[in-house]
């Protein structure tokens, strides 16, 4: 499995993304534009509920990518927060 | 190629697992278009029957499974042997380590025996299967493929995969296929970390291994929603608090469409479209190979059912049946009527079309059986209207004597099977269970089940725990509420007056109250159910899994709704406390008074005992010692047996609420003609003086206005249920009765009859088997009221604590002996205290001959009981060891305290304890009261002090040889106790430590000692009640006895409060008007007391509205208190304040269709008498330490804040 043991770094920025199929197609970071070539996994965890008040906070989605833009390609961790409907680049191995 | 289909779904029924239950589930999956779905429940096959009924229903094809623990050698071979493996979540847990297992199409009776297996091999609760065991039950006879078996990422093989160590996973795959037929690899992705990448794997390894895939969802829940349900019983399962760690995300684990299996299905194949397809096909094959015939696991389901599985009896039942019919047509006396000969005819002929000879012969045998083992033995419910049951013996109970029909118990229109129910003495069920065993074998016998389910207080505590709150405070917060529903727990806070004061509606609660809301209803544990025994013959491990219960007897996992869906018959043997009081009072009477009793062969017709139950004095007796029923006779005045079962059928939620009473009593004591609807309504309606009462009425009634014969109005009588049901009955009775020449007019008033009364009326021939008790036990304490007395102390059969009991016995001029040890019992034993008198012998010269100083009005007690007394049995000292209890019986007599202390070795508290009730008084001559200090004479106080000394000396090296020989060594130091060193107890106190000891005032009434204050503030005595005119307003006090909140008519939540003042008892009734600011005293407090309104209700019959309460310690401490903050003036002050007018009781009412309404807080609890037997069985042994009876109703606010 893709870059488990290479160390990444860790990011959290917000970041724009293009759906298309129900899947990340591709995304703006850091000014630049990045294509998705491959999804590498994808999996979903539920807020945890009970901390608040919401009778339901949503889940966050995550997606690793392999991604391309003009400087090369690398992996990237992406996440979308069903509750704020934002996305955040999590982490990067490249 | 078909729709896709589940075969990997929990439901609630997989205990603190699944949320959702069978029925919903599979209309869901009919909604989604599919046409099979599989039940596949953790450890059991408890929702089986529900699932395979609901499949039928909706028209899919019914798979069935199970969902196993693996074995511990299993979960051993796949851990870390080859290293590595999952890192980061340590190594996962035993109930991460299953598999799940399908019947295939004719493999259902060895799932079953795969199931009873996997419970037997392991720990109770505790299943677990191996390897050897899956491959041992897989195949028929001829070797072919009974069992599939699927190995999913939580198998062996899953586990090895996921650890990325494919050489394992392929090797352990191999080993389950070379042990197993059929075996087929099973993928799920619930989108978690990981899921998609072990699922490919899988497929990876199934293919290399020519292994068919399926793909599950391993469904938890109907929807996404519900994870949060599943989250709080992850933690509850896992005894874990509420955190990531130790969930399981579940979000995605619900009953999927088809269409959303898809991307499941493209993403476990890792897009590969052919492998997609492969995939679903076979999932769809090990569907269509696994579909069941419902109508054989469940033969209810046609019409007539299918095979039934009686008792093998050795022989053919039919005429055996009828050999026994015809003995006992003699031996009753009745093979001259024709009547009789008509009737059993008729109901042979039902039974032997319906094939249930065997049944009754079964029955029969066991009956006899039961009663031989001198158990005693009566029927109860609906079979005594059977003529086959009382010629067989099965009951006591003359169906032709009361007018009983048969067609209410069995009939050719009835669905289902015929149920028979006999009471035995509680104290022996477990005996008759096993007698049961004995004679047809564990292969042949179960038990039946039953599923408690999450309420209030059960779901307060379970999320309490996983929220992680200290225990002792989830205790008491799950304490304050009553038992209501898990549902109703924040709308009671605001709802209930006690519980809005007290302190529980703050914020940091709230989440615990929401989130235990969501667990309404869901089973939470089984438990033996309190009667039903199935009596199969030797395929009965073919039709139902067995486990253990808790006392180790096989039980089936199957309800008593589900048994007898999958045709097995079952007898239920419930444990009834008053039988075993009456045998104990029966043997009593045999011990003191060398007299034997048959009591069924008493004559039931005595007119003491109706004059007894005339005046209301009926606590003790079955069935009619709640104080509403207290009320009910006294206006009912019953004369026979027939008025005791109107009596009975009368007192129940439906009668009382639609106020058919009322007519009834009016046309009973002639103050209204009865009216008939029509002049051929008069004959069934008669006995009733023109009220329905008896569901045998409503088919009567049917009968007549339609000529439908007997067997089709009990069909109608049931459908009369519900709303839908009256409609189509409607539709059909009203052309019917037209038909039949009844005027439209007639017709619409006997429809208004079986449209208000037909769903509420009582079974008559229930009725009547109770009436029987009742009479007999009424019997018993009017003319051996000591004796029945001991039995009903020992056995606690009804509703009351037992000072009440012992009060009632007080006042029937029975002794009350204190506890001795020279003549205390295992249980309460009478003594012969007064020479016996000539009335005890002849009860009938007591009344109108003038029988020494009884008056049977009520005014005076009349002492039926003068002449004996009861003994405090050794069982009643708190804390008392049976064990103990057997040696100090043994021991007897005793010498002295160090003769007591050195052989009946009780422990030093409950030495103490035996002390401070006076159990050595006789002995020494110990008098309590009086002068406190007595120098020279010994007192209890010196007595405890020498169990002091005692203890030390035998724990200072003497312990060990104390077994041995009986070494007087030490004890001629330790006996040195100067007498009268020590005070002497005061009565006060002497009645205190009688409370805290064996939870009852022995020596004298507790209320005792209030009678200064009590006269002071004018409180009128009980005995005075009769005395005051209808409308006045006074004051009352006593000791609590009893607050119930029962269903009453006009939908409030009212508070019947029963206080008992040593002269009598006093009953009040609370409306929701008052509840505001008397609600938390009646609930909080044991000693009050109340103003209230004087209603005369009959003759002899005095009740009270309330108006206002106090508690009694309260006002004496303010009595007590200096002026001008304290005295008699501060406690009239307080007397006479006026409560505002605060909120009553708010939530909805339930509103029925025929308008009837119910407070969603009335208690419709078992009637009383009908103990709850699961409790009864978690301690069957141990003493009662309630000193009232709270049917209903929270403890009261409780004193823990949270701040």
């Amino acid at each position: 499995m893709g870059g488990r043991s290479v160390l990444s770094r860790l990011y959290g920025d917000p970041i724009e993304v293009w759906i298309r199929d129900d899947r990340p197609a591709q995304f703006v970071w850091r000014d630049r534009l990045y294509a998705i070539r491959q999804v590498q996994d994808h999996w979903v965890v539920a807020r945890e509920w009970w901390k608040t008040s919401d009778t339901d906070p949503g889940e966050r989605r995550f997606w690793r990518v392999e991604a391309g833009a003009t400087t090369g390609v690398g992996t990237y961790e992406l996440r979308f927060d069903t509750a704020s409907g934002g996305w955040l680049l999590l982490r990067a191995w490249d | 190629m078909g729709s896709f289909v589940h075969l990997h779904v929990a439901s609630a029924y997989s205990l603190r697992y699944g949320t959702a239950f069978p029925p919903a589930l599979v209309a869901r999956a009919a909604a989604h278009g599919m046409d099979a779905l599989a039940l596949t429940d953790r450890d059991g096959l408890y929702g089986v029957i529900k699932h395979i009924r609901a499949c039928h229903a909706e028209g899919l094809a019914p798979i069935a499974g199970v969902d196993l623990v693996l074995g511990p050698r299993e979960r051993s071979r796949g851990k870390g042997s080859h290293g590595g493996g999952s890192q980061g979540d340590g190594s996962p847990g035993k109930d991460e380590w299953r598999i799940v297992v399908l019947a295939r199409a004719d493999g259902w009776g060895h799932l079953c025996r795969l199931v009873t297996a996997a419970h037997h091999v392991g720990e109770r609760g505790e299943p677990y299967v191996t390897r050897e065991m899956v491959a041992e039950h897989a195949r028929g006879p001829s070797g072919d493929a009974r069992l599939t078996v699927l190995l999913g990422p939580r198998s062996d093989v899953g586990h090895a995969a996921a650890g990325q160590r494919d050489d394992e996973a392929r090797t352990l795959l191999a080993a389950w296929r070379a042990a197993v037929p059929d075996v087929v690899v099973e993928v799920t992705d619930h989108y978690g970390y990981r899921d998609a990448n072990t699922a490919a794997r899988m497929i990876g390894l199934a293919d290399s291994a020519g292994v068919p895939a399926v793909l599950t969802n391993a469904v938890r829940h109907l929807d996404t929603t519900d994870h949060q349900v599943g989250n709080v019983l992850d933690a509850a399962r896992r005894l874990a608090p509420l955190h990531v760690r130790h969930l399981e995300p579940s979000t995605q684990a619900y009953l999927k469409s088809g269409e959303e299996m898809g991307p499941v299905a493209a993403r476990v194949c890792g897009g590969d479209r052919n492998r997609m397809v492969r995939l679903l096909a076979e999932t769809r094959h090990v569907a269509e190979r696994c579909a069941l015939d419902p109508v054989e696991i469940v033969p209810l389901l046609s019409d007539p059912p299918g095979a039934l599985h009686l008792p093998e009896i050795g022989g053919d039942p039919v005429p055996m049946l009828r050999n026994r019919c015809d003995d006992g047509l003699r031996r009753r006396g009745m093979e001259r009527s024709k009547e009789a000969r008509d009737r059993l005819a008729a109901e042979l002929d039902i039974i032997e079309r319906k094939r249930l000879s065997g049944y009754f012969v079964a029955v029969a045998g066991i009956t006899d059986m039961i009663r031989d083992m001198g158990v005693r033995c009566a029927i109860r419910g609906s079979g005594a209207g059977s003529l086959v049951t009382y010629l067989t013996g099965i009951g006591e109970v003359n169906p032709l004597e009361h007018g009983l029909l048969m067609e209410r118990f069995l009939s050719e229109g009835r669905h289902g099977l015929p149920d028979i129910d006999v009471d035995v003495e509680s104290a022996r069920r477990l005996d008759c269970y096993r007698a049961i065993l004995g004679r047809y074998g564990e292969a042949r016998v179960a038990c039946v089940s039953m599923m408690e389910t999450y309420r209030a207080r059960s779901a307060i505590r379970e999320v309490g725990a996983a929220m992680g709150l200290p225990p002792h405070e989830v205790d008491a917060v799950a304490k304050a509420f009553p038992h209501i529903r898990a549902k109703q727990i924040r709308a009671a806070l605001t709802d209930l007056p006690e519980l809005r004061d007290s302190g529980l509606n703050d914020r940091s609660l709230e989440t615990v109250f929401r989130l235990a809301e969501k667990l309404d209803g869901l089973p939470r544990h089984i438990a033996l159910h309190p009667c039903g025994v199935l009596v199969g013959n030797a395929t009965l491990r073919d039709r139902t899994p067995v486990e253990r219960s808790l006392l180790d007897f096989p039980m089936s996992q199957f309800d008593k709704d589900d048994v007898e869906e999958a045709g097995l018959l079952k007898l239920d043997v419930l444990g009834v406390r008053m039988q075993s009081a009456m045998a104990h009072a029966l043997g009593e009477i045999e011990r003191v008074d060398d007299l034997r009793i048959e009591l069924d062969g008493v004559p039931r017709d005595d007119t003491d005992t109706y004059d007894m139950i005339c005046s209301g004095r009926t606590i003790g007796c079955f069935q009619i010692e709640s104080p509403g029923q207290r009320e009910l006779v006294a206006k009912l005045e019953p004369r026979t047996m027939h008025d005791l079962i109107v009596d009975i059928s009368l007192f129940r939620p439906g009668p009382v609420n639609s106020d058919m009473v009322t007519p009834y009593l009016e046309a009973r004591h002639g103050f209204r003609r009865p009216s008939y609807a029509h002049e051929e309504l008069r004959e069934p309606l008669r006995e009733t003086h023109g009220v329905v009462v008896f569901h045998e009425q409503v088919l009567k009634v049917i009968d007549v206005m339609t000529g439908c014969g007997l067997s089709e109005a009990e069909k109608a009588r049931r459908a009369l249920d519900t709303p839908q049901g009256r409609e189509a009955v409607r539709d059909w009775f009203v052309p019917l009765a037209g038909e039949r020449g009844f005027d439209p007019a007639t017709v619409e008033k006997a429809w208004k009859i079986l449209d208000a009364f037909g769903a509420f009326g009582f079974c008559k021939a229930h009725a009547a088997a109770f009436a029987l008790p009742t009479y007999q036990s009424a019997w018993l304490k009017r003319h051996h009221a000591a004796a029945f007395f001991a039995g009903v102390l020992t056995h606690e059969p009804g509703m009351y604590p037992s000072r009440v009991i012992l009060d009632e016995a007080r006042r029937c001029g029975v002794d009350i002996l204190a506890l001795d040890v020279n003549h205390s019992g295992r249980d309460w034993r009478i003594e012969k205290t007064g020479e016996p008198l000539a009335l005890r012998v002849r009860p009938g010269d007591l009344e109108p001959g003038g029988g020494p100083a009884t008056e049977p009005d009520g005014e005076r007690d009349p002492e039926i009981g003068r002449g004996y007394g009861l003994r405090v049995p050794f069982s009643a000292v708190r804390g008392v060891s049976e064990a103990e209890v057997a040696r100090m019986v043994a021991g007897q007599p005793y010498t002295s305290m160090a003769d007591f202390w050195e052989r009946a070795r009780p422990s030093r508290p409950v030495a103490e304890r035996i002390v401070e009730v006076g159990g050595l008084d006789a002995m020494y001559g110990l008098r309590p009261g009086g002068p406190r200090w007595r120098p020279g004479s010994l007192t209890r106080r010196d007595l405890i002090a020498q169990v002091g000394a005692l203890d030390r000396s035998s724990s200072a090296g003497v312990a060990a040889r104390r077994d041995a020989t009986a070494v007087q060594l030490p004890m001629g130091f330790t006996e040195q106790v100067i007498p009268g060193e020590l005070p002497e107890m005061t009565e006060a106190e002497v009645v205190e430590a009688e409370l805290a000891v064996l939870g009852m005032d022995v020596s004298r009434h507790v209320i005792g000692f209030h009678e200064e204050l009590l006269d002071a503030i004018g409180v009128v005595r009980s005995r005075d009640l009769l005395r005051q005119r209808n409308g006045a307003e006074i004051l009352v006090a006593g000791v609590k006895v009893a607050t119930q909140t029962p269903a009453v008519r006009s939908g409030q939540r009212v508070i019947f409060l029963t206080l008992d003042d040593s002269t009598g008892p006093i009953d009040l009734t609370f409306f929701e008007s008052v509840q505001a600011h008397t609600a938390a005293t009646v609930f909080g407090s044991w000693l009050l007391v109340a103003r209230g309104v004087v209603r005369r209700t009959g003759a002899r019959a005095v009740s009270l509205r309330a108006l206002h309460c106090w508690n009694l310690v309260d006002l004496d401490e303010l009595w007590r208190a200096p002026e001008p903050h304290g005295g008699i003036a501060a406690v009239r002050a307080r007397l006479d304040e006026r409560p505002g007018s605060g909120g009553g009781v708010g939530g909805r009412r339930i509103e029925y269709d025929n308008g009837y309404r119910l407070s969603p807080y009335s208690d419709i609890g078992p009637t009383p008498g009908v103990r709850d037997a699961a409790a009864f069985l978690a301690h069957p042994t141990e003493p009662q330490r309630r000193l009232w009876h709270a049917s209903s109703g929270s403890s009261g606010p409780t004193r823990t804040r949270r701040r």
